[in-house]
């Protein structure tokens, strides 16, 4: 593999692009002054990775909008696996990578140079974009993704049976904890949060009054506060309330809609399916506070498309994102509303998404905006995976959980001076 | 070994012959063993019987708070419903999954057998030291060069593709060491003579070597089909796409799917065993015999 | 096909075929002969097996993030990491704890069922084929069918199911690590799924053994019974378990599909090609710590399998050259 065949590729790629660019039509700032020649991007093949959504259709959509496109030949990579990030990542290693992917916004792949620049796509509507979804995918002024969709996550409750059990919605752990345990009957368990409860490892350390890393991206997830709200998930975890052993994870709503849990935390995209199961028998409320100066939470994930920055179409890939996800509002709308419920991160659109703006889906709107936290982009793979480790150590076992969480530290720092010196 | 057994028989093991009564001895009557051998067998079926029960229930029956013995209404629509689904190209994976598994099969059994012969037969001086070179790969855990190989198959432009998923596969050292234990345990005289006609090495294998070994290649053919039919790691991430996964891919695909459909998953496992339950049945007396003389007895 | 004893000829390979052995001067010379025969699966080695393991080595040294062809030496660091990550080091551990259970269980396992098949007059064929078939199912198939349904943590899981008969609570029986139940999981899954190879093996070793030697001892007085199968059979079936040991510990090393598709996001029950892949090579993209790791975990298996062999003779025709 020697550098001047690297060289040699490049320029030919990027000569090529430069081709697919002036088919495209002079779209981006700097779209070749050839105007449009013959070809017309027929020669461009561009592939697109995405993890597999739950909710029928979402797989045709994305295709359907792939045909769409003209000035490019775009393939889907549908991954079913829920080792999505294990895939990604290996194949981004190789020549079969794919030109362009989802995923959340992760530092290490910019300090590596993974991702492509987007700043000169999402610049000229960048007042459009929820700011948070702005901030989370900036590294020094540039902007590496655009996001597709917002998913607020919060809890999904049984109106019917919290009435039956004399239960109010919970507003603190404990309360939340109360509910579990009335609510636990012989064949339905109060509360689902997924077997590994690795989905509320973020809004637990929020509604503890903490956060992942501080301004200065130092570890500022160890508090008291954190501490003993992982001693009450613990309590919780063995109190036989909690669903365990369920057969889909907690982004699945079925557990919920078989009537095995009352309680179960869940995403806004399982809206649709749940409203299909149980009528309107069901509601929402957020993370609540973990301790007195805690505040409830609500995680505010989602999906953002990123470009290969070693893709050999980086500039077709890039024009591809641009048609798709700023400039077809169409699209965009459909892709959040019509299969599961997601949050469109455009101002714009989000204000047309009628679907979002009555009933159960306005609330969760409504959490979105007053609880809401975003991913922090200097949070990664590594450390998300170390601070699971903490909850698998100190709640599903039982590890002190200092002790745990000074084994997250000694990982975490690791992965910041890596990044960060 | 030090107790090496006095093996005057001349027979070959005839795993179907009824047992000699009072070996082992009389620990147990005979409906003793009867009952002991029944229970055991039950348990072994069990896994079975929930696939084909779940196979052809429905998901409300399946996740019921009751369990049914067996469904109410055996839902043969299941199976068309599988190979209907659009998301999963299931017939498509079944067909890779006999593709790939034939061809490794064939593939391995001829390299690995070359081999293995070459290095129990033929002299040459530094051949032991190629044996342990073999044998070496035996020790290396497959996640040491997953990646470096993956990696390789990749930049070959392999992904994606039955090369990728068969030609790494071919060089199996286990089987290569197999080949040679049986090979060193093959009669001698036989060869001798086969080259006393004026057969060279080469002459030798394929004339009398081969003919006379044909209940072993069965026996490696079985399992090595197996191995290919059942592989895993290699096939998904050598399989991005969904048509090119073998149905290993999509059974695990199934199971870490966000939306769990009971029926379908329990289907598709079924119906990915279904293949492999055939050629054991079938090829049951050779694959036991010839097990018997992998060498690995000793 | 005669099966003559293999003890006699292993190390004879080379040795014993080399003098005067008449050749009339055909097809070259037995060097080149050699050659053909082992070139292609050699070269195929070569190229498949070694040049990643050289990748990996020289990985190792580097510190590789989210590349394979990295710039930065680091010597021994990715070394001394692994060495000292209290997961990894667990993980050997966990793994030495699982071999050391499941190998002597799957031993005895597959020894018992082919005691019982070997004596059967009826249905032997049956029995046999009942016992076998599991053999035939995949782990990722196996994997599924204990987790979804057999031992699924909800009330429709079938020992969930039969326990509430009794009027047993469910368990969870991958999700909550105390009591370890996963173990018993993972412990049955393989068994199902490995006894049956290892019976075969132990019934053609079993009608290898001599009459002759059953009789000789009921003269001599001993009992039918435990005194035969503790005096003759066991010994007799000597050869055959070293191998299945041998071939049971391979596999235990090896182990990654059950647990990878059983235990998900845990930080126990992990052997350590599970850790690796997690730690290293799945979404860190260490590769050079994975390689490390991987390479220590080689030499380990190698120690284990040498000093095996050593204990139990295996291949002692092999190194007696």
């Amino acid at each position: 593999m020697s550098a001047s065949s690297n060289m040699n590729w490049d320029r030919r790629n990027v000569l090529r692009a430069a081709m697919g660019l002036a088919a495209v039509g002079g779209l981006a700032a700097c779209g070749g002054n050839t105007g449009r020649g013959g070809g017309s991007g027929s020669g461009t093949n561009l592939t697109q990775m995405f993890h597999a959504y739950g909710e029928a259709g979402t797989e045709q959509a994305i295709k359907r909008y792939a045909k769409a496109y003209k000035d490019a030949n775009v393939t889907t990579q549908w991954i079913t696996s829920n080792d999505f990030e294990s895939k990604l990542f290996s194949a981004l290693l190789t020549k079969n990578a794919p030109d362009l992917f989802e995923f959340h916004p992760q530092i290490q792949m910019v300090k590596s140079g993974q991702v492509a620049d987007l700043t000169d796509l999402v610049e000229p509507v960048k007042d459009d974009f929820n700011p948070a979804d702005i901030k989370s995918h900036t590294v020094d002024g540039k902007i590496y993704g655009v996001r597709m969709i917002d998913d607020p996550q919060f809890f999904f409750y049984r109106k019917s049976m919290l009435e039956k059990a004399k239960v109010e919605v919970p507003t603190t752990l404990d309360e939340l904890m109360e509910a579990a345990a009335k609510l636990t009957t012989g064949k339905v368990k109060g509360l689902y949060m997924g077997n590994d409860l690795h989905s509320v490892n973020d809004t637990l350390i929020w509604s503890s009054g903490a956060q992942h890393l501080d301004e200065k991206n130092e570890i500022a997830y160890h508090t008291d506060g954190v501490v003993e709200g992982l001693k009450k998930m613990r309590r919780l975890f063995t109190s036989g309330d909690l669903l365990l052993g369920a057969p889909t994870e907690s982004w699945d709503p079925s557990s919920f809609n078989q009537g095995l849990c009352a309680i179960q935390f869940c995403g806004m995209w399982a809206m649709p399916a749940i409203q299909d199961a149980l009528g309107d028998d069901w509601g929402v409320f957020p993370f609540p506070k973990v301790t007195d100066s805690g505040k409830p939470s609500v995680y505010n994930g989602g999906w953002s498309m990123f470009v290969n920055a070693k893709s050999k179409n980086v500039d077709a890939a890039k024009e591809y994102v641009k048609w798709l996800w700023i400039d077809q509002a169409e699209y965009q709308e459909d892709w959040a509303t019509s299969y599961g419920f997601h949050i469109p991160p455009r101002t714009s659109i989000a204000a047309k998404a009628d679907k979002l703006k009555s009933g159960n889906a306005a609330e969760g709107v409504k959490l979105f905006n007053e609880f809401g936290h975003f991913d922090n982009i200097g949070w990664t793979q590594a450390m998300r995976t170390a601070f699971e480790d903490v909850f698998a150590n100190s709640v599903r076992k039982n590890m002190d959980p200092e002790k745990a969480l000074d084994r997250c530290d000694t990982a975490v720092n690791r992965e910041l001076k890596k990044l960060f010196g | 070994m030090t107790t090496t057994i006095p093996k005057v028989r001349k027979s070959a093991p005839k795993a179907d012959t009824p047992s000699r009564a009072g070996r082992g001895g009389g620990v147990m009557s005979s409906t003793g063993l009867y009952i002991a051998t029944g229970v055991a067998a039950l348990l072994f079926l069990i896994p079975f019987y929930i696939l084909v029960r779940n196979a052809l229930s429905t998901d409300a029956e399946i996740t019921g708070e009751n369990w049914k013995l067996f469904p109410t209404d055996i839902q043969w629509g299941n199976i068309s419903e599988l190979f209907s689904d659009e998301t999963v190209p299931f017939a498509q994976t079944l067909w890779n999954s006999a593709v790939v598994a034939t061809l490794h099969t064939v593939g391995v059994l001829l390299v690995c057998s070359l081999a293995g012969y070459g290095l129990a037969r033929i002299p040459y001086k530094h051949a032991n030291k190629v044996f342990y070179a073999v044998l070496g790969t035996l020790m290396v855990p497959t996640a040491v060069t997953f990646v470096p190989s993956f990696v390789l198959v990749s930049s070959l432009g392999w992904v994606d593709t039955y090369r990728g998923l068969i030609i790494p596969g071919l060089f199996s050292g286990f089987t290569c060491f197999l080949f040679r234990q049986y090979f060193l345990g093959f009669p001698k005289e036989l060869e001798e003579a086969a080259r006393m006609d004026g057969l060279g090495y080469w002459g030798a294998y394929w004339r009398v070597v081969v003919p006379n070994s044909l209940n072993f290649f069965a026996a490696m053919a079985t399992i090595t089909f197996i191995a290919g039919w059942n592989a895993f790691l290699w096939p998904l991430v050598i399989g991005q796409d969904p048509s090119s996964w073998t149905v290993q891919v999509a059974l695990s695909s199934y199971m870490t799917n966000q939306t769990v459909v009971f029926h379908m998953i329990f289907m598709a496992t079924a119906i990915s065993i279904l293949p492999l339950v055939f050629v054991f049945l079938f090829l049951q007396r050779w694959l036991v015999q010839g097990i018997a003389q992998t060498g690995i007895k000793g | 096909m005669s099966t003559t004893t293999k003890l006699d000829v292993p190390d004879s390979a080379t040795a014993k075929a080399s003098p005067a052995k008449p050749r009339r001067g055909l097809r070259g010379s037995p060097t080149l002969t050699f050659w053909l025969f082992t070139g292609p699966f050699l070269i195929g080695l070569a190229i498949f097996v070694y040049a990643p393991i050289l990748w990996s080595l020289w990985l190792s040294f580097f510190e590789a993030r989210f590349t394979v062809t990295p710039d930065k030496f680091v010597g021994f660091d990715n070394y001394v990491y692994m060495l000292t990550n209290e997961d990894f080091v667990g993980s050997l551990g966990t793994f030495t704890v699982f071999a050391a259970f499941i190998v002597p269980t799957t031993w005895a396992l597959s020894l018992g069922l082919a005691l019982l098949v070997n004596r059967l007059r009826f249905m032997r064929a049956f029995f046999r084929s009942v016992f076998f078939l599991p053999t035939a199912v995949s782990y990722v198939a196996a994997s599924l069918i204990w987790k979804m349904s057999i031992f699924s943590g909800v009330r429709f899981g079938l020992m969930n199911t039969v326990l509430g008969w009794f009027g047993v609570e469910n368990i969870a029986w991958l999700i909550d690590p105390n009591p370890p139940w996963y173990w018993l999981v993972i412990v049955t899954a393989r068994l199902w799924l490995q006894s049956g190879f290892y019976m075969i093996l132990f019934i053609a070793a079993l009608q290898n053994i001599p009459e002759e030697l059953y009789e000789a001892a009921a003269i001599d007085g001993a009992k039918s019974g435990w005194q035969t199968f503790w005096y003759i059979t066991l010994p007799q079936l000597r050869a055959t378990s070293t191998a299945v040991i041998l071939l049971l510990l391979v596999a235990a090393y090896q182990a990654f599909d059950e647990f990878f598709n059983l235990l998900s996001k845990t930080t126990w029950g992990r052997p350590p090609l599970v850790e690796l892949y997690y730690k290293a090579l799945g979404e860190s993209q260490d590769y050079g710590a994975g390689s490390a790791g991987a390479l220590i975990l080689t030499v380990l298996i190698c120690a284990v399998t040498l000093l095996q062999g050593k204990i139990m003779g295996f291949g002692r025709g092999d190194e007696s050259k």
